[in-house]
């Protein structure tokens, strides 16, 4: 219940969220924030977990370019 | 200001800032600055690191240097030799990887959960093929790296290098980082070794004097003991007591007339009491050192030397005794050439102290007194557990040696290299476990010690340096004497008097004040040489016999507790010797104290005194001159340099006792030698936040200590970088408007933890009972008290033997074609099956989809094949109160695993019994929330943050919160936070702030007119108000709330389970079922022990009461008796339990409603 309160309205959402979807749906890579340098690294499933342009082995994911939305209390 | 070290800048500057250059100087207000000097190279954490220092550098070495060589039992030819140590700098286990050039740093350890250490290098040479080979830099296991020490990165790094490394400046360093964990190594607190100490046991009358020798080779412990008039020599290795005129004609064969005069000197009392022992010795024939010796050899214990390789010599008694002596007793005194008189004459003073405290119960020692104790630091710990491990090292390698070499006819040469590199890695794994584990036990000294090490809390800023102080006591918890728990008047200014935790460690773990400094080894000798330099009249105790020593006036020099030489002038000498130290030709850090009760000077050099700087005074006249001052503020003159001038300089606690300290400049007189540098520095870092500490009650300030480390706010500057487990953050985190100095110098005004929330003083709405506090929503709302919560899910994906490797997998979907959706457990979840940063997470739902194969066991060779299915092994989301992904992070373990971070952020707002406390000890829950037009304002339209109930005040006595609010509310309306400065023991501006507030038109104090928001009719008093800074304690409802109706239950007693996190039952314990008892409430009785818990149906036998299956008796064969009962299943338990005990338990069962017969 509370999840449906504060959910972005369905039409609009389901739309984006298929559209992403299929592009990925193959799964092939994910992009990636290098913690040390900064640059973007794609990685496939099994890859080796290391930066191309500074070698850093610490990967962040990016954050989701989807609107969200928080409880103002 | 250009200075090079700017973590210490930002330290510095606030003094320096206040005061222009231009402005006066004067001692007696300045002198503070001293202080953050002090701290810029001493102090706090810099023990650790010191210490640690010296280990790396020095110690190391000389463990090395000590046991150096392997020779090989099998070819005399063969040497090893290591010819130097040395620890590098911190690099990554695979450090190979060429394409990585950038250096570890520690932020990249605490992600990766690797260990921050570095590779330990050796130089050795050795025989091969009858050449010697040098080699150079050979690894040999890696050294944990405590974090700002010289190995360190961080050493020397400026602020911008310091960000660069995604490092806080303000951290304070000194722990270690073990895989991705911090671990601390607690200072340990133990009696002082090396050293006699006279005990006295008032029940049995026994007087003994002990001493706890420890050398490199062993550690143990001898009693010279006084029991019935009779001196007796105890030792671990001896079978029995041995009469002491024994033992000191084995030491050398000394006369009886040389004995005693060795033992009592000339004084009648002495040699009275003591003469009966040399009937001790006539009474079993002996009279020559040959007797003694073959008497004590008889007595030592067979196979105590048992630990030695090679053939076991046998030997007769003389040898024996005379071995124990050498080497065993009183260890520490080394024998050379077999030179026995030092000995005597140490065996022969233990022996005095005892007749002397015999005499004078006043001479015997306090196990309490500081000066007595001495403080274990990382340093001297990792040295132990170091030189154990090289040794076994050396013996793992000399062994391998042997066996290689004794194989006759060899391909190849031996190369040593190869062995080293075999065995090197040993040493790293066992300092690594020790730390990690904190179990240190170093076989050789019998030592096991648990809980060494511990995580280092990162609650708070405060928290963390709070563990950087601590010390942790070797007195178990459960004696109660109250002796080692009380406040030691030695304490003063060493170990803080407020920060103690309550209850079972009280008083046992402590902390260091503000400016106490621990020593580190001082090398014996240069000291030693200086002793006889220094003064004419200083003669080596071996010259003299025993009458010389004792006679009146006549002083022996101890060196670390053993006696050295004798002077007639001690305190021409001494004083000679302390003008040495002054001048820096001795290290400031030994010690030098007069005992006239013994005729002695002490010298010390050992590590592990607890010490602090004082300002030396001479004629009546300070040291500290303004312009000193000056130099200083211009940045010219460091500490180091007022205490090469003679300045300042170091007294240990001994040292403490030969100076007349004064506290304040205008007290000088002709005799005293010392002037304080702060008042305020007997408290320590954390009693520091404290404002007017001096004004409250005691134990209030001790509440405040243990309350100050649970206070949410700013971590650190990189709090935001680093994944802890459980983070807790203030949103709007402010700076107290009421500071001391400890603050600026700690950097707690960087780093706070609380606001300055406007409190009023006054009842309101009945809610505000037993220190509840009343909320102002408006300022909720507005962010008071607002906190972050982070919280770390990691994940490893595991590697199995057979090749078989965790997973992540896809997330499911659900619903066809275009219009497909995750499944409401994967909602969080990203195309790669991690969550997708920013995304709401509720309770149950998959973080990481992890997936583990189900076949782990097979090899995979042949037909040896399981099935290739995974299992769901998911990381979910297992709180009630749903939160945000913050970040996800993806990175390598130093095994090659692949490691998952997944960080969950809640924000919360201050709710109904959130717990608050001001600085002053007084915490409180949070009663009500009240819309702001409700709440009383002033005629200036002032509201409260927070009501607090007045009769929170006069049981509690916290005068200091009084005053931090007055302070507050002038320097706020003043605009002057200069004014908001409450440290201990200064004179406190009370009347200069009430003037501030009568010229603004307040009332004087602080009290002010209110309307009731309720009524809006005037208060019928004035109510006192103002800004008190108050801290959000980390106890929150929203984690302790939990309810039950039904749930799970264990499976052995089927009784609900316990806890919050088990979603457990509420137990009506053993004295709520009391009250219903008597009470008669039977029905609810019955549905909490039975309904509501473990009741079970159960089938009972009539005929022979016990347990039957199904409405058939197994043992009476029937039906017929078989009847029905309602117990506890845990009763049920029990008789099944005692029946397979052997114990025959049978239940008669009676109608409970008998039928009328």
């Amino acid at each position: 219940m509370p999840r449906e309160e504060y959910q972005v309205p369905t039409g609009a959402s389901g739309a984006q969220r298929g559209a992403t979807r299929d592009a990925h749906e193959s799964r092939a890579q994910m992009s990636y924030l290098c913690g040390d340098c900064g640059g973007s690294v794609t990685l496939g499933k099994d890859a080796l977990v290391a930066c191309p342009h500074c070698a850093g082995r610490v990967l962040y994911k990016e954050r989701t370019k989807r609107m969200v939305q928080f409880e103002a209390r | 200001m250009p200075l090079v070290d700017d973590g210490f800048e930002a330290l510095l500057e606030p003094f320096y800032n206040g005061k222009k250059l231009t402005d006066p100087i004067s001692t007696k207000e300045d002198k503070f600055q001293l202080l953050p000097a002090f701290l810029k190279v001493k102090g706090l954490v810099k023990q650790h690191i010191d210490s640690y220092n010296f280990f790396v550098e020095q110690e190391i070495k000389d463990i090395v240097r000590a046991n150096r060589t392997i020779r090989s039992d099998v070819d005399s030819n063969f040497w090893l030799e290591f010819t130097d140590i040395r620890v590098d700098r911190p690099r990554r286990q695979d450090w190979k990887d060429a394409k990585s050039h950038t250096e570890v740093t520690p932020m990249e350890c605490r992600l990766r959960d690797m260990t921050y250490a570095a590779p330990i290098l050796v130089d050795i040479a050795y025989i091969r093929d009858k050449q010697r080979i040098v080699r150079k830099g050979v690894p040999l296991g890696r050294m944990p790296v405590m974090l700002r020490s010289s190995k360190c990165r961080l050493s020397g790094a400026t602020n911008t290098k310091m960000e660069q490394m995604n490092e806080c400046p303000l951290d304070p360093g000194g722990y270690f980082i073990i895989n991705g964990t911090e671990k601390v190594i607690l200072i340990q607190e133990q009696l002082s070794k090396n050293r006699v100490i006279v005990e006295a046991d008032e029940k049995n009358n026994i007087i003994s004097a002990s001493v706890t020798s420890s050398t490199h080779e062993r550690k143990s412990k001898t009693y010279v003991t006084l029991k019935k008039d009779r001196i007796l020599l105890t030792h671990n290795v001896l079978v029995e007591g041995i009469p002491i005129v024994i033992i000191l004609k084995a030491l050398g064969g000394l006369s009886d007339y040389e004995i005693m005069q060795l033992v009592a000197g000339s004084d009648g009392r002495y040699q009275d009491e003591f003469l009966i022992n040399f009937d001790e010795a006539t009474k079993v024939g002996i009279h020559t050192q040959h007797q003694a010796l073959e008497y004590i050899g008889a007595r030592v214990k067979m196979g105590s030397r048992k630990g030695q390789f090679g053939p076991q010599v046998r030997r007769n008694h003389v040898e024996e005794g005379l071995d124990a002596l050498a080497n065993l007793v009183i260890a520490h005194v080394p024998i050379e050439g077999l030179d026995f008189y030092p000995k005597a004459i140490y065996v022969a003073m233990m022996t005095r102290k005892v007749l002397m405290a015999s005499h004078n119960h006043k001479l015997v020692d306090d196990r309490d007194f500081v000066g007595n104790k001495r403080l274990e630091l990382a340093g001297q710990l990792l040295s132990l557990l170091f030189e154990d491990l090289f040794k076994r090292f050396m013996v793992e390698v000399k062994m391998s040696i042997d066996k290689f070499l004794k194989k006759n006819n060899r391909a190849v040469p031996l190369d040593a290299v190869h062995m080293i590199s075999n065995h090197a890695n040993n040493i790293g794994i066992g300092i690594n476990r020790a730390i990690q584990t904190g179990n240190w036990s170093v076989k050789r000294f019998n030592m096991n010690r648990a809980g060494v090490t511990h995580v280092l809390s990162r609650l708070s800023y405060i928290a963390a340096i709070g563990m950087m102080t601590r010390i942790s006591s070797q007195f178990e918890k459960t004696r109660k004497v109250s002796g080692p728990r009380a406040l030691q008047p030695s304490q003063w200014g060493m170990l803080c008097t407020s920060d103690t935790p309550e209850g079972e460690a009280c008083g046992l773990v402590k902390n260091l004040a503000l400016m106490t400094h621990i020593t580190t080894n001082v090398d014996e000798e240069p000291v030693k040489r200086w002793i006889f330099t220094l003064d004419a009249g200083v003669e080596p105790i071996r010259n003299f016999s025993g009458a010389e020593m004792h006679r009146e006036g006549s002083y022996i020099i101890h060196v670390n507790g053993t006696p050295f030489a004798l002077t007639r002038y001690p305190k021409r000498f001494a004083h000679k010797f302390r003008t040495m130290r002054r001048r820096g030709w001795i290290s400031p850090f030994v010690g030098i104290n007069i005992n006239t009760h013994f005729s002695a000077v002490h010298i010390a050099t050992d590590e592990g005194r607890i010490c602090r700087p004082y300002i030396i005074v001479k004629n009546g006249q300070q040291k500290l001159k303004p312009e000193h001052l000056r130099l200083l503020q211009l940045g010219k003159a460091t500490f180091d340099d007022f205490l090469n001038h003679g300045i300042v300089e170091y007294l240990d606690v001994n040292e403490e006792n030969d100076a007349l300290v004064t506290i304040y400049e205008d007290q000088i007189t002709k005799s005293t030698t010392h002037l304080e540098i702060e008042p305020f520095t007997i408290l320590g870092a954390v009693a520091g936040l404290i404002p007017f500490p001096h004004h409250n009650q005691s134990p209030r300030n001790t509440y405040q200590c243990a309350m100050g480390k649970q206070a949410i706010g700013a971590i650190a500057y990189n709090q935001f970088n680093r994944i802890d487990t459980l983070l807790y953050t203030l949103v709007y985190p402010q700076r107290p408007m009421v500071i001391s100095k400890t603050i600026q110098l700690i950097g707690y005004d960087k780093l706070p933890a609380g606001q300055n929330a406007t409190v009023v003083v006054m009842s309101y709405s009945g809610y505000d009972i037993e220190d509840a506090l009343v909320l102002n929503k408006a300022s909720v709302d507005r962010g008071f008290g607002r906190c972050q919560v982070f919280r770390k899910y990691t994940t490893e994906l595991q590697k199995y033997p057979n090749g078989r490797r965790e997973r992540i997998g896809d997330p499911l979907n659900e619903g066809e074609g275009k219009v497909k959706r995750r499944i409401a457990k994967h909602e969080a979840l990203d195309d790669d099956g991690l969550a997708i940063v920013g995304y709401k997470i509720n309770y149950g739902e998959a973080m990481v989809k992890k997936e583990t194969p189900l076949d782990q066991t097979t090899t995979g060779i042949g037909m040896d094949r399981g099935p290739s299915e995974y299992r769901d092994s998911a990381v979910s989301y297992r709180i009630p109160d749903p939160a945000y992904i913050d970040k996800v992070m993806i990175s390598q373990t130093e095994k090659d695993t692949t490691v998952i971070k997944v960080q969950t952020r809640q924000t919360r707002r201050p709710e109904l019994g959130d717990k608050f406390s001001s600085r002053h000890g007084q915490k409180g829950v949070v009663g009500i929330i009240v819309d702001q037009e409700d709440l009383p304002f002033s005629d200036t339209g002032l509201n409260p943050d927070i009501i607090m109930n007045p009769h929170g005040f006069p049981s509690r006595m916290t005068v200091g919160k009084l005053l931090e609010c007055l302070t507050g509310k002038a320097s706020i309306i003043d605009g002057r936070p200069d004014y908001g400065f409450g440290d201990a023991f200064r004179s406190h501006p009370v009347e200069e702030m009430s003037q501030v507030l009568l010229d603004y038109g307040f009332s004087w104090e602080g009290k002010d007119y209110f309307t009731s928001g309720l009524t809006g009719e005037p208060l019928e008093a004035y109510i006192f108000n103002g800004p008190i800074y108050y801290q959000r304690l980390k106890h929150m409802v929203q984690d302790k709330m939990h309810s039950r109706s039904r749930g799970p239950r264990a499976i052995l007693t089927r009784q609900p389970t316990e806890g919050r996190s088990r979603d457990g039952g509420l137990r009506l314990g053993e004295m709520e079922r009391d009250c219903l008892i008597a009470y008669g409430a039977s029905q609810l009785l019955l549905e909490r022990l039975m309904i509501s818990s473990d009741g079970t149906e159960i089938d009972i036998c009539q005929q022979c009461g016990l347990f039957g299956y199904k409405g058939y008796c197994h043992t009476c064969k029937s039906t017929r008796e078989v009847t029905k009962m309602t117990m506890p299943y845990a009763a049920k338990l029990l008789v099944q339990e005692l029946i397979s005990m052997n114990v025959g338990v049978r239940l008669q069962m009676e109608d409970e409603f008998p039928h009328p017969r």
